[in-house]
């Protein structure tokens, strides 16, 4: 098989050097009919921040690897950034295998992160409205994206939060059902606090409210965020009306006490209140997790939630391999019957054409009963025949020197050539 | 007795077993088929259930309220009931393991024991008994299950509180679902109690002349209900949520508890039957 993956990734190159082989959405559209002319069949660019990979098929049996990542590094013009030792060049079935792996998530820098989903859609949507892929690529293409929806739905790759910001998110969604009608306070600007409150944008929270030392910072990211600003000095009288709390302000000493939290759990009954902290020094007195209703938690909780996620996650890789195994070894059987196909097709021709000769010359010898008998008798002679080879040759577990060896001897032991020639 | 009822009673505890077996699957393993199977078996076994209880009442003439053990088959079979309902009102299949583990025991000692009563009580044949036995039933099966909310929310609630996120963490649906579960089975129940005791009012005077309103067993489902009744109202006015709810709907039926077992056993008094 004529099919290939040229790539760079995290553990072959730094993010310098990634990022200088970063293609766009148009960029890839412009390289792509480029890069068809240099002996290119069929060609595929992915390209993330974590990884830039071609695949492709190539008219002749080689990879033809230099000339393709040269175009590229000098479509970006990064000819000197990217040297050779930075790329892989992966063949055959192992590149589909590469792919599969990819689309899965479990070859991702994250395990699980299956952004590079949409990223595969898209650059195989792309490459299609360029009529750059065939049948072969299709196939292929059409299997991983399969593959990634198994992983998806069949395994739990995917699942439990792996970033600080999105495992507090997701643990605020474990005590309240519907966020809509929830009000969150993000205190300081500290970047995971930010990408917290992101996350919790993105569930559809209720109202945000922001207080930081500085107003401005907080009018500037309630700008962004579409929340609404509050007063640094009245963080404790707000906690009577807010359900989540996220603390990230580089403090000396605690900026709300136990006795301000208790206070405010009088106001509020039993309602709970959720509070992260993630400022170091730690922002919020952690007795208050004594208090009824009032759960608080750390860095330290986060950084548990993501370690646990994180091998649950693990432990669902040999899940995924089985299930690329077996694609993989579907994909292989229709790839091999595709090359067998017309050699079946001409040997089947070559003696069903022997079998209607012999019943033609000895027809008249026969009563009209028996001529449909001869006639039923003889195909079903012909079927047994060419059952084991078509088996030999559609099984899929022959490499393809093997493959080509067999369809070549069938061929010249029933002199399918020569008659073609003749 | 009818072919088709000693098969069911042979049948409903294998049923039962299957069905919290592939909830059980479901909830521990995450298993997908089993998660779609979960339902459409429960239904199965609702089903076969309420033809069962159907076929008992036409085949010997009576409510199946004769015995210890048709209570415990129809206590189990309203439990399932009242779960399949709030199954099917919020879409929430991860707690029907717990659940259902209840009517399997209740329905496998029935399936056991149960026999045939030669001689069944004129009292016991009224239809009017089999209303109010039923209603109290449905809303004992429902505080059942408002407790067992309530203590999944409490498991929750700790697994969140101390950060041990284990499986309970992982699949149990957040604390406000859990509270909102209890408090829908605490409505169910509350109303079928309700209708049970208005339904024995009017049935009492009518078996027997001396109506005793001190009966240990009216008086102990009398608190109950004002202990359930105490709790609505102190949510809908008081705003009442979260823990200290589910401790008192935890706290409730422990009360049913010890009025269903210690009163009815130790203490006698016209509604001993059996």
């Amino acid at each position: 098989m004529n099919f290939f993956c040229l790539g760079i990734n995290h553990r072959t190159a730094p993010l310098e050097t990634r990022e200088k082989l970063w293609f766009s959405e148009k960029e890839i559209q412009s390289v792509v009919p480029s890069l068809r002319q240099k002996q290119i069949n069929d060609c595929v660019l992915v390209s993330t921040c974590n990884r830039t990979e071609l695949y492709y098929t190539t008219r002749e049996g080689s990879a033809n690897g230099e000339p393709l990542w040269k175009r590229l590094a000098e479509h970006k013009q990064a000819v000197g950034a990217v040297r050779e030792e930075h790329l892989y060049s992966i063949p055959s079935l192992n590149a589909v295998k590469h792919l599969f792996n990819v689309a899965s998530g479990i070859d991702s820098m994250v395990l699980g992160d299956i952004q590079i989903v949409s990223q595969i859609r898209d650059a195989y949507a792309i490459a299609r409205s360029l009529s750059a892929t065939g049948a072969v690529t299709n196939r292929i293409f059409d299997t991983a994206l399969r593959v990634a929806k198994r992983a998806r739905t069949e395994t739990e790759i995917s699942e439990g939060a792996v970033s600080l910001s999105y495992a507090a998110a997701e643990l605020s969604s474990k005590i309240f059902s519907d966020l809509s009608k929830r009000t969150a306070l993000l205190i300081g600007s500290g970047e995971t606090g930010k990408l917290t409150a992101k996350h919790l944008v993105g569930k559809n929270i209720g109202t945000l409210l922001l207080a930081n030392r500085t107003r401005q910072h907080a009018e500037d990211l309630a700008a962004l965020l579409r929340g609404r600003v509050v007063d640094f000095d009245r963080i404790a009288a707000e906690l009577e009306a807010v359900d989540i709390v996220i603390s990230s302000v580089d403090a000396p000493s605690y900026i709300l006490s136990e006795q301000d939290l208790r206070r405010a759990m009088k106001l509020r009954g039993a309602r709970p209140l959720f509070i992260i902290d993630i400022g170091v020094p730690r922002n919020i007195d952690p007795a208050a997790n004594s208090i009824e209703s009032v759960f608080l938690h750390n860095l330290d909780t986060l950084n548990f939630v993501i370690g646990k996620n994180l091998r649950r996650r693990a432990s669902e890789v040999p899940k995924i391999r089985r299930i690329i195994l077996g694609e993989l070894i579907q994909f292989n059987r229709w790839h091999a019957s595709l090359e067998a196909n017309p050699t079946i097709e001409e040997l089947r021709g070559r003696l069903e054409e022997i079998r209607r000769q012999e019943v033609e010359h000895h027809l008249r010898r026969f009563s009209p009963d028996e001529r449909e008998e001869i006639e039923v008798l003889t195909k079903r002679i012909v079927n047994k025949i060419l059952h084991t080879p078509t088996i030999s040759l559609k099984n899929g577990s022959d490499t393809h020197q093997t493959l080509r060896d067999k369809i070549s001897l069938l061929r010249h032991l029933f002199g399918l050539d020569r008659r073609n020639s003749g | 007795m009818k072919l088709p009822i000693i098969l069911c009673e042979i049948a409903l505890p294998l049923l039962y077993f299957a069905t919290i077996w592939v909830y059980a699957r479901a909830f521990f393993s995450n298993i997908r088929p089993a998660e779609r199977l979960s339902t459409p078996l429960l239904f199965a076994t609702l089903l076969t259930h309420g033809f069962y209880i159907v076929m008992r009442t036409a085949e010997l003439r009576h409510p199946p309220i004769t015995s210890v053990f048709e209570i415990f088959s129809l206590m189990a079979f309203t439990v399932t009931l009242v779960y399949a309902c709030i199954e099917w009102r919020l879409k929430i299949k991860s707690t029907g393991y717990f659940i259902l583990i209840l009517p399997f025991f209740f329905q496998l000692v029935s399936s056991i024991f149960i026999r045939e009563v030669s001689e069944v009580p004129p009292i016991l044949q009224s239809n009017l008994l089999g209303f109010h036995v039923s209603s109290a039933l449905l809303g004992y099966a429902a505080i059942t299950i408002s407790a067992v909310y309530g203590f999944l929310y409490l498991m929750l609630y700790h697994e969140i509180k101390f950060s041990r996120f284990g499986v309970v963490y992982k699949r149990l649906p957040n604390l406000e679902m859990l509270e909102r579960m209890s408090f829908t089975a605490t409505l169910f129940g509350f109303i079928f109690l309700t209708i049970a005791i208005i339904a024995g009012i009017v049935w009492l005077p009518r078996i027997t002349q001396e109506v005793s309103y001190t009966d240990p067993k009216l008086f102990g489902t009398f608190v109950i209900w004002l202990i359930y009744g105490a709790g609505l109202a102190a949510k809908r006015l008081r705003h009442w949520q979260g823990r200290r709810m589910m401790v008192l709907s935890v706290f409730g039926f422990a009360t049913a508890m010890f009025s269903m077992t210690v009163i009815n056993i130790f203490l006698s008094g016209f509604h001993k039957f059996y």
